[in-house]
This record gives C-alpha cells, sequence and structure tokens, in this order.
C-alpha cells in the first residue's frame, strides 16, 4: 500500500482511538464516587458554602445532563481546551508543559538504555557456549521479573545510601539520572532481551544464515547484517507497548525518586478527584503511544520492506 | 484545622518558641547536643534546602484550604497578628496591642507602625480588613480560615493602625485563632490580584518571600532584605534573616527523604520516621520535636450507630487494645502515650491515665454485659445474628506507617476480645468520602488549632451537622447538652479561672464517656544536618521559621 | 522441552499449590499473631526471615500470602484471558468493519496507560483483591486479544480448518474444537508469563496503597510496610520482594518451556 494512503489511514484510525479514550475517560470519571464541585472548590473537607459549591456546578456545567456535558468536554478537547486543573487552578495545558519534559526525558532514556542493554545481551547471549547461555538466560528472567517499587528502593539503598556513588533525589544533575533510569530500564531490557534472543536464534539459525555462514561470514559481521535486523523487529513491535509501560513505571519511579513529572501528576491527580488534569494526562499518554507506534510500524517497514508477515 | 499530612512525636518538654526567644532557641528543643549553635556565631549566606515529606500544596496562599503543608512554608513568608511566646502565652505580634469590650462583642486591634509588606504596601488596619474578608469570601474557598473568624461579623478601620472587629458572641478563642498561619496577613494589594497569581507568589510580610514556584520541583523563597522584626531583639545584629534564600522540596517517599538527608543533598527534613529519630544523635543529625497545638492524635468511636452507641462496648473495645506497648515499640520511644484530647502544648488539657488502662479481663466482662456473649466459628462475637463488626477507615495520608501498624495491632487485639475490625487503607478523598457517609466505626482525625477551644469543634453536637461538602468535625458523634453548654460557656468567658475549670469538666465528659481513645501528641519531628544552626523558633502552630538559622559555610 | 526443564517446572508447580493451599505444612505459624517485644528481629533460627514491627514472623507471613498474591495472578490472568479470547475471536471472524471497530476499541483500551486505569477502577470501587484483579486483567486483555485475533487469522486460512469444511463440520464446532485450541497453544506460554506480571502488578497497587486490606501478609503489602524500615530492617522488604521475583521467573521459565516465544505482544 502506497505510504501515503498509510499514512491517511493511520491518522484516522488515529483520531477513532483518541475519541474512543476521551469517551472512556469520561465514562470512567463520571462513576467515581464524589462531587466534583468539592474537589474544584478546594478538595473534600473543605467549608465550601452550598452557594460557593452552586456556582462551581454552573461555572463547569456539571449541574447539566450528562450527554450535554459529553459534547461540551468533545467540542472543548477538539479546540484542544483542556480546561484548568481543579487543584492548581492553572490551565491544564500549562502544568502538563512544565513536568511533561521530565517525564519524555526519563521515558526515554530508560527506552534508550533498555535497548542497548538488550542489545549487548542479546549479542553476548548467542555468541556464549551452553553455561554462558543459560546464564544470559536466568539473568534476563530474573530482570523482567524485578519489581520497579522494589528495585528503586534497593538501588537507593545500594549506591546512594552505602556507596554515595549517586544522588537518590533529583538534583537538576545528569547523575541525578542514573538511578531512576536505571530503575525503569532494567526490568525491560530483560523482557527485551528475551525477545530478541528469541528472533535472533531463529534467524541465526535460518536458511538464509546458515549459508552464509558456509560462505565463511563470521558470525559477528552475520549478527550485524542479517541478526540485529530480526531481533529488532519483534522489538520495534512492542516499543509501542514499552513505551506506555514506562510512563506507568514512570508513576512509581518518579515518587520513589523524588523527580517532577507526569507520573507524579497523574497520581495526585486521581487521588484529588482532578477532572481536567486526568483526562489531559490520559489523552496525552494515548497520544504518545499512538505516535510511537506509528513511528515503530513506519521503522519496521523500513528495516523490513519486504513486508514480513507479523 | 483538620491535618492533612503525615505527623510525627513528641518528646516531654518541648513547645512552640517564639521569635523573641530566638537566640535561646538556637539550639534543637531536645536532648540532642547541638553545642556548636551556642559557641558558634551566625553567618550570612548560602541556601538550605528543606525537603517536606507531606504532599505539595496546591496554593502557596494558606487562606485558600487550610492545611498544615501549607503552614509550614507560608511560616517563612507570611506572619500573624499574634503569636505564642516561649510559655505558651498569646502576645501581640504584628499587632502592637488589643483590648476588648464588656460584653466580648467589640475587639479592638492596634497595629504596629513601621511594617511593610514585599510589595511596598504598608501594613496598615485596612490590611487586617482585606484578609479577614478575603477569609470570609466564599470564593477564597478557605476552610480552617474560615471557621477561625467564623464570629467576626465586621471590620473597621478606626484610624491607620487601628482596627474595631464586632463579633456575633463573645469569642476569647479569637486571639489564639489569629495567630495562625492560616489566618496570617497578606498584603491587600496582592490580595486583589486574581486566586491563580497569589497562590503562587502571596506577599506577606516575614523574614523571606516566594520567589518562584517550580511545581513538583520547589518552591524557592529568598530573604527579605526589607524585613523588620515587629519586637526589636536587642541580642541581634541586623534585622534580616542569615540565609539567603530557601529550596524548599516534596519528597514524599520516607526513605528517600532520610537518604537524601544522609548525603547531604538537603539540609532539613519533616515527617522524620520514628526509628531516624532515635538514631538521630548518633547520626550527628540535629531534632527538633515540635509537637502540633490543638487534639492529641486519638481514635474517635462512632457513638452514633452500633455497636458504639453502647458505652460498654467503646469501654471494651479501649480496655482490650494496649496501646502504651505499641506506642512505645512502634514509635522507638520518640513519642510519649498521652491520655488527653487536647496537645501536651495546651496548658488546660486533662487526662485521667486510669481510664485507659488495658484490661481485657474487664473488656470480656462489659461485652458480656453488652449482651454479645454468643461467638460465631470464627471467634467474633454475635448477637442477634450480627457479628460485632467495626469499621475503620485509615487515610495514608494522615496516617504515618508507625501508626498504620499501631492500628494492625488494636486490630489484632481486638480480635482476642470478639470485635472484628476491618481496616480500609484510603487515599484522602476517599476517606473524606467514607466520614460523610458515615460508613465508619472508629477513626483518627487529628485537629491542629491552637487552644482548647478545638474542643468546641470537636465535640459541640452542632459540629455534627456537616457542612455542605458533607463533612464534620465531631467524628465522635458526642450529643451531650450538657458538655455543649460547657464549651459554649467557656468560649465566652473572661474569666481565666473559669474558662480552665470549664474545660476541664467537659474533656471529663469525653473522656469518661469512652468516646475517645488518645493515643499520643500529633507528631511534629524535623531532623537536620550537622551544617545547619538556629533551629528552633517556631511558630503558634508549631511550625519552624528559618530566621534564626544559618549555614556552615 | 528438556527433561531438567520439566522437573523444574513441577517441582514449582507443586511448591505453589503448597503455599496456596496448605501454607501451614511449610509454615505452621500464625501469620497474623503479633508479638511487639520481638518487633525487628533479625533473620535466624527462630524467625527464618525475621520479625516485621509488630514481631509477625515474615517466613511464616510471605508463605502465607503466596495465596493471596498467586490467587490475584491467577485470577487476573484468567480474566484477561477470558476476555481476550473473545474479543479476540469475534474480530478475527467478524467482516471487515466490525474486526476495525474492535481493533480501534482495542488500541484504546492499550493506549490508556495500565495505571492509570487500575487507579480509575480503584478509585471507582474502592481498593480490594477484586478491584485489583479486575484492574490488572482488564490492562492486559487488550494485549492478548490481539494476539489471539492474529492466531485465529491465520488459521482461518488453514489446511486443517479446509479439511474440516470438507468434511462439513458446523461453523461452531469449526470454531471451538479447531480454531480456539490452536490459537490458544502459543498463548499459554504467554499465559504463564502473563501470571508472573499480575503478581507484580497486583504488589505494585498495594505498594501505591490501593491493595489488600491489612492484616492480610500480601506480598506488596509487605514490600510497602517494608520501605519504611529499608536502613533499619532489610529483611521486611527483602524475602516478599524475593517472593515476587521467584513467582515470576518461575513462571516465565515455565512459559518458556511450554514453547512460548515472547514474539509478539
Amino acid at each position: 500500500m502506497g505510504t501515503i494512503a498509510w499514512a491517511g489511514r493511520k491518522i484516522g484510525g488515529a483520531l477513532v482511538v483518541l475519541w474512543l479514550v476521551a469517551t472512556a475517560i469520561f465514562i470512567a470519571i463520571r462513576l467515581i464516587p464524589g462531587d466534583p464541585a468539592e474537589a474544584i472548590m478546594g478538595g473534600p473537607g473543605s467549608q465550601a458554602s452550598a452557594e460557593a459549591l452552586a456556582a462551581a456546578r454552573a461555572e463547569y456545567a456539571l449541574d447539566q445532563p450528562v450527554f450535554t456535558q459529553y459534547l461540551l468536554y468533545l467540542g472543548k478537547l477538539i479546540t484542544l481546551d483542556f480546561g484548568s486543573s481543579y487543584s492548581l487552578k492553572q490551565p491544564v495545558t500549562e502544568v502538563m508543559g512544565e513536568v511533561l519534559p521530565n517525564t519524555l526525558w526519563l521515558s526515554l532514556l530508560a527506552l534508550a538504555a533498555a535497548w542497548l542493554m538488550a542489545l549487548c545481551f542479546a549479542a553476548a547471549a548467542s555468541n556464549a557456549g551452553r553455561f554462558g547461555s543459560w546464564l544470559g538466560n536466568l539473568l534476563e528472567i530474573i530482570a523482567a521479573a524485578v519489581p520497579h517499587f522494589w528495585l528503586g528502593a534497593v538501588l537507593i539503598m545500594l549506591f546512594s545510601s552505602a556507596l554515595g556513588w549517586f544522588p537518590a533525589v533529583d538534583n537538576g544533575s545528569a547523575q541525578g539520572l542514573v538511578l531512576p533510569v536505571l530503575t525503569l530500564a532494567l526490568p525491560l531490557s530483560g523482557f527485551l532481551t528475551q525477545l530478541m534472543r528469541d528472533s535472533l536464534s531463529e534467524a541465526m539459525g535460518s536458511q538464509f544464515a546458515l549459508a552464509a555462514r558456509a560462505r565463511g561470514e563470521s558470525r559477528l559481521t552475520l549478527f550485524w547484517r542479517h541478526g540485529l535486523r530480526h531481533a529488532a523487529l519483534p522489538a520495534l513491535n512492542l516499543t509501542g507497548w514499552a513505551f506506555s509501560s514506562l510512563l506507568s513505571g514512570a508513576v512509581v519511579v518518579e515518587a520513589i525518586f523524588a523527580r517532577p513529572g507526569l507520573g507524579r501528576s497523574l497520581l495526585s491527580a486521581v487521588l484529588a478527584r482532578d477532572i481536567p488534569m486526568v483526562t489531559g494526562i490520559a489523552l496525552f499518554s494515548a497520544l504518545v503511544y499512538i505516535v510511537v507506534m506509528a513511528l515503530a510500524e513506519g521503522l519496521e517497514r523500513i528495516i523490513n520492506p519486504a513486508g514480513e508477515q507479523r | 484545622m483538620q491535618r492533612t499530612s503525615r505527623s510525627s512525636r513528641i518528646l516531654a518538654g518541648s513547645f512552640a518558641l517564639p521569635l523573641i526567644g530566638a537566640l535561646l532557641a538556637g539550639c534543637s528543643s531536645t536532648g540532642t547536643s547541638d553545642s556548636t549553635a551556642q559557641s558558634k556565631a551566625p553567618v550570612t549566606g548560602g541556601t538550605m534546602v528543606y525537603a517536606s515529606g507531606d504532599a505539595e500544596p496546591s496554593c502557596l496562599d494558606p487562606h485558600v484550604g487550610g492545611n498544615y503543608p501549607q503552614a509550614l512554608v507560608a511560616s517563612q513568608y507570611l506572619e500573624s497578628l499574634f503569636t505564642k511566646d516561649a510559655n505558651g502565652e498569646i502576645i501581640p505580634w504584628l499587632a502592637e496591642s488589643t483590648e476588648v469590650s464588656e460584653d466580648g462583642l467589640t475587639r479592638t486591634i492596634t497595629l504596629r507602625d513601621g511594617i511593610k509588606f514585599t510589595d511596598g504596601t504598608k501594613l496598615t488596619a485596612e490590611a487586617i480588613k482585606a484578609n479577614i474578608e478575603h477569609l470570609k469570601d466564599p470564593n477564597t474557598a478557605s476552610s480552617t480560615g474560615y471557621l477561625a473568624v467564623g464570629k467576626v461579623v465586621s471590620i473597621d478601620a478606626k484610624d491607620e493602625l487601628t482596627a474595631v472587629l464586632k463579633l456575633s458572641a463573645p469569642d476569647n478563642a479569637l486571639l489564639e485563632s489569629l495567630s495562625m498561619p492560616w489566618t496570617a496577613i497578606e498584603s491587600p494589594k496582592a490580595l486583589e490580584r486574581d486566586q491563580s497569581t497569589n497562590c503562587t507568589s502571596p506577599v506577606g510580610t516575614g523574614p523571606f518571600k516566594v520567589d518562584s514556584w517550580e511545581h513538583q520541583k520547589a518552591v524557592n523563597l529568598v530573604r527579605n532584605d526589607d524585613y523588620v522584626l515587629p519586637v526589636a531583639d536587642t541580642k541581634r545584629t541586623g534585622n534580616t534573616a542569615y540565609l539567603d534564600g530557601i529550596t524548599w522540596r516534596f519528597i514524599p517517599e520516607a526513605a528517600t527523604r532520610y537518604a537524601a538527608l544522609q548525603s547531604g543533598e538537603v539540609d532539613v527534613i519533616d515527617n522524620a520516621q520514628p526509628d531516624t529519630i532515635s538514631t538521630a544523635a548518633d547520626s550527628g543529625f540535629g531534632h527538633l520535636d515540635a509537637p502540633r497545638p490543638g487534639s492529641s492524635n486519638r481514635i474517635e468511636l462512632n457513638s452514633s450507630k452500633a455497636p458504639f452507641d453502647d458505652q460498654r462496648v467503646r469501654e471494651a473495645f479501649i480496655r482490650a487494645v494496649d496501646a502504651n506497648t505499641g506506642v512505645s515499640s512502634l514509635f522507638f520511644g520518640t513519642a510519649q502515650r498521652s491520655n488527653s484530647l487536647l496537645s501536651s502544648v495546651e496548658p488546660l488539657a486533662y487526662s485521667d491515665a486510669a481510664l485507659f488502662t488495658t484490661d481485657t479481663a474487664r473488656a470480656n466482662t462489659l461485652l458480656d454485659e453488652a449482651g454479645w456473649n454468643e461467638r460465631d466459628e470464627q471467634g467474633f462475637r454475635v448477637k442477634d445474628g450480627k457479628r460485632l463488626s467495626l469499621r475503620f477507615p485509615v487515610s495514608t495520608n494522615q496516617s504515618v506507617p508507625a501508626e498504620q501498624s499501631l492500628f494492625e495491632q488494636f486490630q489484632a487485639q481486638a480480635k482476642a476480645v470478639g470485635f472484628e475490625v476491618k481496616i480500609d487503607l484510603l487515599d484522602l478523598s476517599s476517606w473524606y468520602g467514607a466520614l460523610a457517609q458515615h460508613e465508619y466505626n472508629l477513626v483518627s482525625a487529628p485537629y491542629t488549632k491552637v487552644g482548647p477551644s478545638v474542643l468546641r469543634v470537636l465535640y459541640h453536637s452542632d459540629s455534627t451537622v456537616p457542612a455542605p461538602s458533607g463533612y464534620f468535625a465531631n467524628n465522635a458523634q458526642v450529643k451531650n447538652e450538657k458538655l455543649d453548654k460547657l464549651l459554649v460557656e467557656a468560649e465566652e468567658t473572661n474569666d481565666d479561672a473559669q474558662r480552665a475549670s470549664l474545660y476541664e469538666q467537659a474533656q471529663k465528659i469525653v473522656l469518661e464517656g469512652y468516646y475517645v481513645l488518645p493515643l499520643y501528641d500529633q507528631q511534629n519531628h524535623f531532623l537536620y544536618g550537622k551544617n545547619v544552626h538556629g533551629v528552633g523558633a517556631t511558630t503558634a502552630v508549631s511550625s519552624p521559621i528559618y530566621y534564626d538559622t544559618f549555614l556552615d559555610q | 522441552m528438556s527433561r531438567s526443564a520439566k522437573i523444574f517446572s513441577t517441582i514449582v508447580i507443586l511448591v505453589w499449590l503448597l503455599m496456596a493451599l496448605a501454607p501451614s505444612l511449610l509454615a505452621p505459624g500464625d501469620p497474623l499473631a503479633i508479638n511487639p517485644t520481638e518487633a525487628f528481629q533479625k533473620p535466624g533460627l527462630a524467625h527464618f526471615f525475621g520479625t516485621d514491627e509488630s514481631g509477625r514472623d515474615i517466613y511464616t507471613r510471605v508463605i502465607h500470602g503466596a495465596g493471596d498474591s498467586l490467587a490475584i495472578g491467577l485470577a487476573a490472568t484468567a480474566l484477561g484471558m477470558g476476555l481476550a479470547i473473545i474479543l479476540g475471536t469475534v474480530a478475527a471472524l467478524s467482516p471487515r468493519w466490525l474486526d476495525e471497530v474492535i481493533l480501534r476499541v482495542l488500541e484504546a483500551l492499550y493506549a490508556i496507560p495500565s495505571l492509570l486505569m487500575a487507579l480509575l477502577i480503584i478509585a471507582f470501587t474502592g481498593p480490594g483483591v477484586g478491584p485489583a484483579i479486575v484492574a490488572v486483567g482488564l490492562s492486559t486483555a487488550p494485549g492478548y486479544a490481539r494476539l489471539v485475533r492474529s492466531q485465529i487469522r491465520n488459521l482461518k486460512n488453514s489446511e486443517m480448518l479446509e479439511a474440516a469444511t470438507v468434511l462439513g463440520r458446523s461453523n461452531w464446532l469449526k470454531v471451538r474444537n479447531h480454531l480456539i485450541p490452536n490459537a490458544l497453544k502459543p498463548l499459554m506460554a504467554l499465559v504463564t508469563l502473563g501470571i508472573g506480571q499480575a503478581v507484580i502488578w497486583a504488589a505494585a497497587l498495594s505498594f501505591l496503597g490501593l491493595g489488600t486490606a491489612p492484616p492480610a501478609p500480601e506480598w506488596g503489602a509487605m514490600l510497602s510496610a517494608g520501605r519504611v524500615y529499608l536502613h533499619l530492617a532489610w529483611w521486611m522488604s527483602l524475602f516478599p520482594g524475593l517472593a515476587i521475583v521467584a513467582v515470576a521467573v518461575s513462571a516465565t521459565v515455565i512459559g518458556r518451556a511450554l514453547g512460548g516465544k515472547v514474539k509478539s505482544l
């Protein structure tokens, strides 16, 4: 299919998905018990008077029938008006803009680190002997099984409190990024490595590879020219999911390492029933996921123009 | 006010110290030696890094909402009309003098001259008017401040420095109310701005001012170079703070926060965990122990519904649990058991330890007497086919891990006597929701307020009437006419002796009715590094002010 | 699968079953028994894994907690798989437009960060075991559904199916006897992997304070309680953490031994 047609289909699909996500969030939030007017007036336990609550409801159209609210909500979204955060009283886009770069940066670095580690491991493992292979296998599996929150605390204890190599909290320096990135990247790298190894061993054992070996190509060259491409494909495929799971992981990591970011904002927004913030962050995450998926697919097409069936 | 942050524990003998006694308070107010403070001469310079374990406030103006995290940070840049001195007496601060009419309905406040806000506006009586009106304005959404000035009907500026407040009823707690950061005085010109702007940069008269607020990163405070100490201190050279500024950060994870202190990334932390406090001296950290005023940390028993509508059952529960052992083991000796409704910093706190001694035999007898004498297969008591079951919503925001563990211990001990206790760990919104819906039999909801008038907020029957938001402060649902009269009279009398006696009678009624199980003071512990000196001065709500603090250069 | 893998898997599954169904055999004590005077004991002969802040034996709690944690993992995965099979089969076998619609719905579910979904669900229902199961199950369903769908699509045109059609088997029989079982084979491996991930997820929810109620010895809740005392009593966090990792690791090993390749999700 032509690239333009493909892109067109993708964009159309993306819009549909975004609409579905917006609707799902709208429904989900309406289901949560609690009066949104209260959240607007400063949270539960506030001494807001009945008039103040009524005024808040009118201002935010909370006294309208649900379907009207839904249409108003969609209308605002189309114009990219996410409204103001109930707790912070600032435009959602502003607040997100402040903290977003941190989370993006953290996630991208973690993704890159995970990829790098996975590639090295996969390459090393495919070269190692039986024992090395078995050991590598075990290590990958363990890495993928470690919970973020546990890993973060352990890393802080080891590298910050005990050894003092890296700071425990964000102080703006690059050093402050090491532990959080490692916490996010390690489990993901375990997962990616397993992925790559399977594909790699398949590729290296394929007819094509055997023929190349017979021709005298070294394993390393073969790995670079042939194996890598095949190993990367499924990992690329999973990148969309990986990025999305990194965002989820960021919630925990940002809490543990006291880093500003979308994850922390999300947690406090849900707890405070801050509907505009939750909606903004959810839609943004969905958008990021869609974009990353599209990019990954595009990259796949480039690496694999033969269009190998998934 | 209702606390929405963590708490730590008290050590005996510590109390709030005002700026006047500041030089004495140059060292920490506990046994840990900070001998360097007394021998060291203050040096100017440096930015202190403070790490709070509380959630970042959504507004830096404590008029909006009104919780303790706001008080902690606002104490650096806002000041109140009154404050507490070293003996716990209310003294004028921004105010110079005050008097009240015979009938108690007119309160006159005269301000000191020559004090300016950091935006250049002069402090005048108009400022008092603007601030109290700001608190009472529904658009401000103040909860704590709003309640505090509840009886103020009107304010008039008689002249530039004199304000006359008309009250709806005599209020001998008004000065205490005006000593809290939630009623602090902000620049009237600043208050005219829209709320979102005022939330990010409130303007006050304090030793620091807000420079910028990077959300989730830090609130940046800088020294107020035009600061004027309301009460001149001859021992101090220079009016301004020693620190160039304070970086106010939020690190909710206790372990991370402590690790940051250990590595020197931060200089001062709050919400210190009990085990770290007990080893503070060995680790070389300074320790400030400043229990919050108002109520003690206690468990309230909902007397409005079964099974706690029966006093025998209430007493049975209280006798079944062993608070003394739990408190001393879980808090590593940093919190002392309290048997009073009020914080130990309140001079009028009354306690009777005999009421709360653990006695499982008596607990069993009481339950048998109350008709709960059958047990089901799991060992819980039943009556008329219903199990003796208690719901206990616990806010993970308000209850530190040690307190949650304490409640788990109570759960196990109550089980031995036949109670089924269901603990629900909830976030703050859900917790308030459960309370508003009356879905609780037990709850721990500390309330920080200066003065014994907190008893009326907590135990007068009016406080069982929910606010439009559904909130009510009288969680024990005490509805006792005699108690109501005592509490109202106590707030209106001019006679100190009578006030003390009335409050004592009131506390007796609540304690002897077994509506409440007092545990310990509202914990408020701060740990600071070896390089920090001059920590100790606090406001009337026990929040530290870093005016006298300086760092090793 | 290799012999050693078979033996390993069998032993692991037996141990799990034992821990979940008859914990008292491995740990006869009471996981809820408090003993404040024995608080914070180091691991030793009296207490293999040490004690926690209320003097409860951690070894006993870890063993008894297996039931809770494994139950959540299994139930959540079952829920996710159930939904996935339904959605995936319907999508694969329906006309193009319905397929597209279901695909978009799956993508939308996938696009919402799983933690957000869990938070929203729990904000609605309140914390607890049930909500945790629903939250984890719903967030894993889309991934499995896509897999089921692609498997069935591939099989739709397979020879086996053609043979069945020739033989005159009804559509429903074809689906039941051929499509679904063959689609599920590669999924089995993923399911075991998923159980491991589900256990971790449930622990994460407990860690954030949204999981089981105290005093249940659920591993995530134990980790959460232990993290405050990390520098004082590292054993409170280490052993529940190891238990979680052990379950996830053994689940993965079994899954891979079943022939699963983590190829596409």
